[in-house]
C-alpha cells in the first residue's frame, strides 16, 4: 500500500510539476524573509539582512536541485531527455531512420504474421468445455493410422468400454442436398452425430434444443441442428427459425436448434453446415465392416490420460480377439484432442514457417545492427569528445539505446500494420469453396509477440553495436580525425560476420522457396496415365429419398450419360466413383480363381473405382489389352473387371490376364467376375499419394453408388464453355439435384493443392524479403566501408595504382564475404531441403539444380552490390580526394 | 562559537521528526525550534532542511498542508504521519543504543 501511495504521490507531483516548483520557491522565500526579518530586528540594514539570511540558508540552486531529487523525478527526467535527444537525432537523418524502420517492420511483420497463424491454428484453445479431457478414439490400421470405426464397434464400445473410459460420442460426415421447390438445390456439409455429441463437447445450442436420445432412433430422426453460419447465410438469420421445416435430400426435416458461432471450429469437425442424428437402422447398427464412424470421447473424471488410453487399447485387443478376420491388423488408440487439432505434418510446416520468418527477422536485425554500427562509428569523434569532457560510459550508451528503442518500436508498429495486411491476404487466400474463412485476429498474444520482438531486437541488435563501437579507443578516434572511421579490426570482423550471416540465411530462404516452387509446379503438372486437357467434371450425390435403390440410381445414371454425350461440343462423357486427380479411398482385397486362397487379410489388395463405359476415353487413359466396359455390362449380366498394368503384373506375371477371374475377399461366398481388359497406370496429383499400386475398375452399373462424378471431355471448345451447358443439362434432368465442384479439371486440381500454393506464396515472400534485405545489407556495408576508405584509395592511386586495381580490391572483399556466406548457407539449405523432403514426401524436389541455381543468383546479387561502390571507388580523383577533407 | 558543532550525518531527519512530534510546524518554525532546543549550538545550512523535508514527505513519514500563519501569511505546515511516528521510535531506539555503546566504549577503554 505504502509503495502504491508513494507512486500516486509522485505521479501527482509529476503532473503538477509547475505548481510543486512554485510551492518550493515560495516556501524557501518565506524562510529567507523570516530570517532576514530576524536579522533586521537585530539592527542590520535590509540589504545586509537579506544577504546574511542567504548565507545562512546555503546555496539556493543546489538545495533546490537536491529537493527535486527527493521528488524522485531524476531517473524519469533523464530517460525522457534521452528519448527526446534520440528523437531529434533520428529526425536529423530521416533517410537512415526510414530505412531502419522499414527494414525492421518487414522483419518483425513477417514474424508476427506467422505467429498470428500459429496462434490461430495451434495455440488458441478449442471451443469446447474442458478440452483437455477430450480424446479422439481411432482405430489404427497399416493403411490408416487414424482411421474410423464401424457402427457396431461404436455401439460395442459404448456398451463395454465406456465404464473404463468415460463418455463417447460418434459422428459420420455425410453431406446432404438442401432444396426448396423453385430454388436451386445446394449440397451442404453435413454430419450425422450421436445424440450426446453436443452435451459431451459441452456446447449447448444458442437457440432451440440439442438432440435428445429419442432423436437418434430411425424414423424419429427427421430433425436437424444448424450451424450459425448456415442460419445466417442461408436463412438470413431469421429469428423464428426453430420449428421451420426444410427439405433435406428431398425429405422434410424440422430445424430444432442453432449452434453458437464459436462451435464452428474448423480444427475439429470442419466447417459443418448442418447436423443430423446418427439414426442407426438395425442393419447399420450390425455393420462391422465400414469404417466411417468417428469417435470423440471425454475421459471420466479422475482417470489419467494413460489409464483411459489403456482402457481403449484393451477394447481394441478384445475386438481383435473376437473378430480376427476384421481386426487382425488393427489397434485402438486414444489421441488427446488438443494434440491432434493440427496434424503432425501441419505443425512441422508451421514450425518451419516460423523458423524461416525468424530468418527474415534475423536478416533485418543484422541490417539494423550494421546501420547502427556504421552510424555509431561515424560519430566516434563526438563520443571521444564527450568522453573526454567526462561523460560516463552509461551516459554515452543511454542515448544510443534510446535511439534503437525508438527505431524498433516504430518498426514494431509498422510491422503490426504489415502483419494485419498479410494475415488478411492469407485469410482471403485460404477461403474455402463454401466461403469458410479463417480469421486471424490481432489479439493480445500477437501484440505481445510483436512488442517483445521489437524490444529484443532493440536491446540485442541496438546495444551490441553500441557496446562494440565504444570499445573503440576513443583517444585514437579523436586524433585520427577524418570523417569518422572504419573501425579497428574487431569491427571489421563483426561486420563481416553480420554480412556472412545474412548471406547464409538468405541462401537458405531462397533455396527453400525455389525448391518448393519447382516441386509444386511439377506436382500441379503431373498427369501420369491420364490427361486433364479439355476435361470438365462435377460431383453428384443422389438423395436417398428420391433414388432409393440400385435400379433407380442406375436408371438416372443412364439418363445422365445419354444427355451429356449429345451436348454440343462434347467429345465423350462418362461417370466414375472417383477421378484420377485424387487418390481413390476404396481399398479392397481379392481372391484369384484357380489359386489356393491366402491367409485372411493377406490377399492382394487394390484400390477400386466404379466407372461407366467410355471413361478411359474421357480421362485419356490407355486401354492396353482387351475391351472397355459396354452398356451391356449391367446389374443382370455377369460381373466384369478391368485392371491396370501393375495389378496384371503382380497377379499374373507375364501370363495373359484377360479371361482370368477375380472375386472380392470377405466373409461371404466368392462372387467371381472376369477380367476383360488391362489399362495403363494412373497417378494422382496429390502430394501425399502413397497409392496402392494395383488399380481395379468395375462397371458402375454393377455396383451403383449414390455418390459419383460426372466427367466430360470437350471436343474443340475450351472446357470452361462446357460448364454452363452441363449445368443446365443436369438441371433439366433433376432440378432438385445440385452439382458440386463443376469446374475444369485443372481448376479442381489447383484448388485441391491450394494449401500448398499458399505455402509456396509464403515461402516466396520470405525469400524475396530476405533476399531484398540481404542485398541491401551487403550493398550498404560495402558502400560505406568503401566511402570511408576514400583517402586510402586516393593514396593508392597517387602511388600508381590503376582504377582496375581499386575495382578488384573492393570486389574481392565482397566476393570473399559471399563465398564464406554461401558455404555456410548451403549447409543450412541442405538441412531445410531435408525438412521439406521429409514433410512433403510426395513432392518431387530437385535438390541439386535448385541449390546450385539459388547460390548463383545470390552470388550474382553480391557481386552487383559490391560492383556499384567498387566502380565509384575506382573513379576517385586522387588529388581532389586528398585535399577534400 | 566554540561550543557549536556540526550535525552528525543522518541525524537531521530524526531531529526534524522529533520536533514535529510535538505538533505541526512550517519549515521556518522547525528551524526556530531546533535553534531554540539546541540553544543555537547546531551548525547547519538552514536550507538543507528542505531536501530532508521533501525526502521524508516522499517516504510518507510526514505530510504537508498549506495554511495561514498567525500573521496571515501562507506557509506549508508539516505534520507527522503514523509511519513517521513509528520511524521516529525506531530511530530514537537506534540512537539510544548507539550512544550507549559509544559511551560504554569511551568509558571502559
Amino acid at each position: 500500500m505504502l509503495i502504491l501511495d508513494r507512486l500516486v504521490h509522485r505521479l501527482g507531483r509529476l503532473f503538477r510539476r509547475r505548481r510543486a516548483e512554485a510551492e518550493m520557491a515560495e516556501e524557501m522565500r518565506f524562510h529567507l524573509e523570516q530570517r532576514a526579518a530576524d536579522y533586521a530586528a537585530d539592527g542590520l540594514g535590509s540589504d545586509e539582512a537579506r544577504l546574511a539570511a542567504q548565507r545562512r540558508f546555503g546555496n539556493l540552486g543546489s538545495l533546490q536541485e537536491q529537493s527535486r531529487e527527493a521528488w524522485g523525478w531524476g531517473a524519469w527526467e533523464r530517460a525522457w531527455k534521452d528519448v527526446l535527444l534520440a528523437f531529434r537525432h533520428l529526425q536529423r537523418s530521416p533517410g537512415f531512420s526510414l530505412l531502419a524502420i522499414v527494414t525492421l517492420g518487414l522483419g518483425i511483420g513477417a514474424n508476427t504474421a506467422m505467429f498470428s497463424v500459429l496462434n490461430t491454428v495451434m495455440l488458441r484453445p478449442l471451443p469446447y468445455a474442458n478440452p483437455a479431457e477430450l480424446d479422439h478414439l481411432v482405430r489404427s490400421t497399416p493403411q490408416d493410422p487414424e482411421g474410423g470405426v464401424s457402427p457396431a464397434d461404436f455401439l460395442a464400445f459404448q456398451r463395454d468400454a465406456a465404464a473404463g473410459y468415460g463418455e463417447v460420442a460418434a459422428y459420420v460426415p455425410a453431406d446432404v442436398s438442401l432444396s426448396e421447390p423453385g430454388e436451386a438445390a445446394e449440397l451442404v456439409n453435413a454430419v450425422r452425430v450421436s445424440a450426446n455429441l453436443f452435451t459431451l463437447l459441452g456446447i449447448p445450442p444458442a437457440q432451440g434444443r440439442a438432440f435428445v436420445s429419442g432423436d437418434d432412433q430411425p424414423g424419429q430422426d427427421r430433425v436437424v441442428v444448424l450451424s450459425e453460419r448456415t442460419w445466417k447465410h442461408r436463412f438470413g438469420a431469421r429469428p423464428d427459425i426453430v420449428g421451420t421445416l426444410i427439405r433435406v435430400d428431398g425429405i422434410p426435416h424440422e430445424i430444432i436448434g442453432v449452434l453458437p458461432g464459436a462451435f464452428n471450429d474448423w480444427r475439429h469437425l470442419g466447417w459443418v453446415d448442418l447436423f443430423r442424428p446418427l439414426g442407426l437402422s438395425p442393419e447399420h447398427a450390425a455393420d462391422r465392416r465400414s469404417t466411417q464412424v468417428r469417435l470423440v470421447g471425454r475421459r471420466a473424471a479422475g482417470l489419467s490420460p494413460a489409464e483411459s488410453a489403456a482402457a481403449v487399447a484393451r477394447f481394441g485387443e478384445h475386438q481383435a480377439a473376437e473378430f480376427t478376420e476384421l481386426h487382425a491388423h488393427s489397434s485402438w488408440r486414444a489421441l488427446p484432442m488438443e494434440e491432434t487439432v493440427v496434424s503432425n505434418n501441419g505443425s512441422d510446416t508451421l514450425m518451419m514457417l516460423i523458423g524461416l520468418s525468424a530468418f527474415v527477422l534475423l536478416i533485418a536485425c543484422s541490417n539494423l545492427a550494421n546501420l547502427l554500427l556504421a552510424r555509431t562509428l561515424g560519430r566516434a569523434r563526438e563520443f571521444a569528445v564527450r568522453s573526454a569532457l567526462g561523460a560516463s560510459r552509461s551516459q554515452l550508451l543511454r542515448p544510443l539505446l534510446a535511439e534503437s528503442l525508438l527505431l524498433s518500436l516504430a518498426g514494431g508498429a509498422f510491422a503490426l500494420i504489415l502483419a494485419a495486411w498479410a494475415t488478411d491476404w492469407l485469410s482471403v487466400r485460404t477461403t474455402g469453396d463454401n466461403g469458410e474463412r479463417l480469421t486471424f485476429s490481432l489479439d493480445p498474444a500477437v501484440l505481445g509477440w510483436a512488442f517483445g520482438a521489437s524490444l529484443v531486437t532493440a536491446v540485442v541488435f541496438g546495444l551490441a553495436p553500441a557496446l562494440f563501437a565504444l570499445r573503440l579507443d576513443l583517444n585514437h578516434a579523436q586524433k585520427s580525425g577524418g570523417r569518422g572511421t572504419t573501425g579497428g579490426r574487431g569491427h571489421r570482423h563483426f561486420r563481416s560476420l553480420l554480412i556472412v550471416g545474412q548471406f547464409a540465411l538468405a541462401l537458405v530462404l531462397l533455396s527453400g522457396a525455389a525448391l518448393f516452387v519447382r516441386g509444386l509446379d511439377h506436382l500441379n503438372q503431373r498427369r501420369s496415365g491420364w490427361s486433364s486437357d479439355q476435361l470438365v467434371s462435377g460431383s453428384l450425390l443422389l438423395p436417398a429419398g428420391t433414388y432409393a435403390d440400385a435400379e433407380s440410381i442406375s436408371a438416372f445414371q443412364r439418363r445422365v450419360l445419354e444427355r451429356l454425350s449429345v451436348l454440343p461440343g462434347v467429345a465423350s462423357a462418362s461417370l466414375a466413383s472417383f477421378l484420377p486427380y485424387f487418390n481413390w479411398p476404396d481399398t479392397r482385397r481379392f481372391l484369384i480363381a484357380g489359386q489356393a486362397p491366402m491367409e485372411s487379410g493377406k490377399e492382394p489388395a487394390a484400390v477400386v473405382n466404379g466407372i461407366s463405359p467410355r471413361y478411359f476415353e474421357t480421362v485419356g487413359t490407355r486401354l492396353i489389352a482387351g475391351r472397355d466396359f459396354s452398356p451391356q455390362d449391367s446389374l443382370d449380366s455377369p460381373r466384369v473387371f478391368i485392371i491396370n498394368e501393375t495389378m496384371a503384373h503382380a497377379l499374373f506375371g507375364e501370363a495373359n490376364p484377360i479371361g482370368r477371374r477375380l472375386s472380392e475377399a470377405g466373409d461371404h461366398a466368392p462372387v467371381w467376375g472376369e477380367i476383360v481388359g488391362v489399362v495403363g497406370n494412373v497417378v494422382s496429383t496429390l502430394p501425399d499419394s502413397t497409392p496402392v499400386a494395383s488399380q481395379l475398375y468395375h462397371p458402375m452399373a454393377q455396383q451403383p453408388r449414390a455418390r459419383f462424378e460426372i466427367a466430360v471431355r470437350a471436343a474443340v471448345r475450351s472446357p470452361e464453355a462446357l460448364i454452363s451447358l452441363v449445368r443446365s443439362a443436369m438441371t433439366e434432368l433433376d432440378p432438385d439435384l445440385p452439382v458440386r465442384r463443376l469446374k475444369s479439371a485443372d481448376a479442381i486440381i489447383h484448388r485441391a493443392n491450394y494449401q500448398l500454393g499458399v505455402l509456396r506464396d509464403m515461402l516466396v515472400s520470405f525469400a524475396l524479403l530476405g533476399l531484398g534485405l540481404a542485398s541491401l545489407g551487403i550493398y550498404g556495408v560495402i558502400a560505406r566501408t568503401t566511402a570511408l576508405r576514400t583517402e586510402e584509395f586516393a593514396i593508392r592511386l597517387a602511388l600508381g595504382a590503376t582504377g582496375r586495381d581499386i575495382l578488384r580490391l573492393v570486389l574481392r572483399s565482397g566476393v570473399t564475404l559471399a563465398l564464406v556466406g554461401s558455404t555456410l548457407g548451403l549447409v543450412g539449405a541442405l538441412a531445410v531441403s531435408r525438412l521439406l523432403i521429409a514433410g512433403f514426401p510426395g513432392i518431387p524436389f530437385q535438390q541439386a539444380p535448385v541449390l546450385l541455381g539459388a547460390t548463383l543468383v545470390l552470388f550474382g546479387i553480391a557481386l552487383f552490390a559490391s560492383w556499384l561502390p567498387a566502380r565509384r571507388a575506382s573513379r576517385i580523383h586522387a588529388v581532389a580526394a586528398l585535399r577534400g577533407d | 562559537m566554540a561550543n557549536k558543532c556540526d550535525l552528525l550525518q543522518g541525524t537531521l531527519d530524526m531531529l526534524v521528526l522529533r520536533v514535529l512530534s510535538r505538533g505541526e510546524l512550517h519549515g521556518w518554525g522547525i528551524t526556530q525550534k531546533l535553534e531554540q532546543l539546541s540553544q543555537k549550538a547546531l551548525q547547519v545550512d538552514e536550507g538543507s532542511l528542505y531536501p530532508s523535508l521533501y525526502r521524508m514527505e516522499d517516504k510518507g513519514w510526514i505530510k504537508a498542508e498549506w495554511k495561514l500563519t498567525e500573521n496571515n501569511r501562507r506557509a506549508k505546515y508539516y505534520t507527522l504521519t503514523r509511519t513517521g511516528r513509528k520511524q521516529l521510535e525506531t530511530e530514537q531506539a537506534a540512537w539510544d543504543r548507539m550512544t550507549a555503546i559509544i559511551a560504554q566504549v569511551m568509558q571502559s577503554a
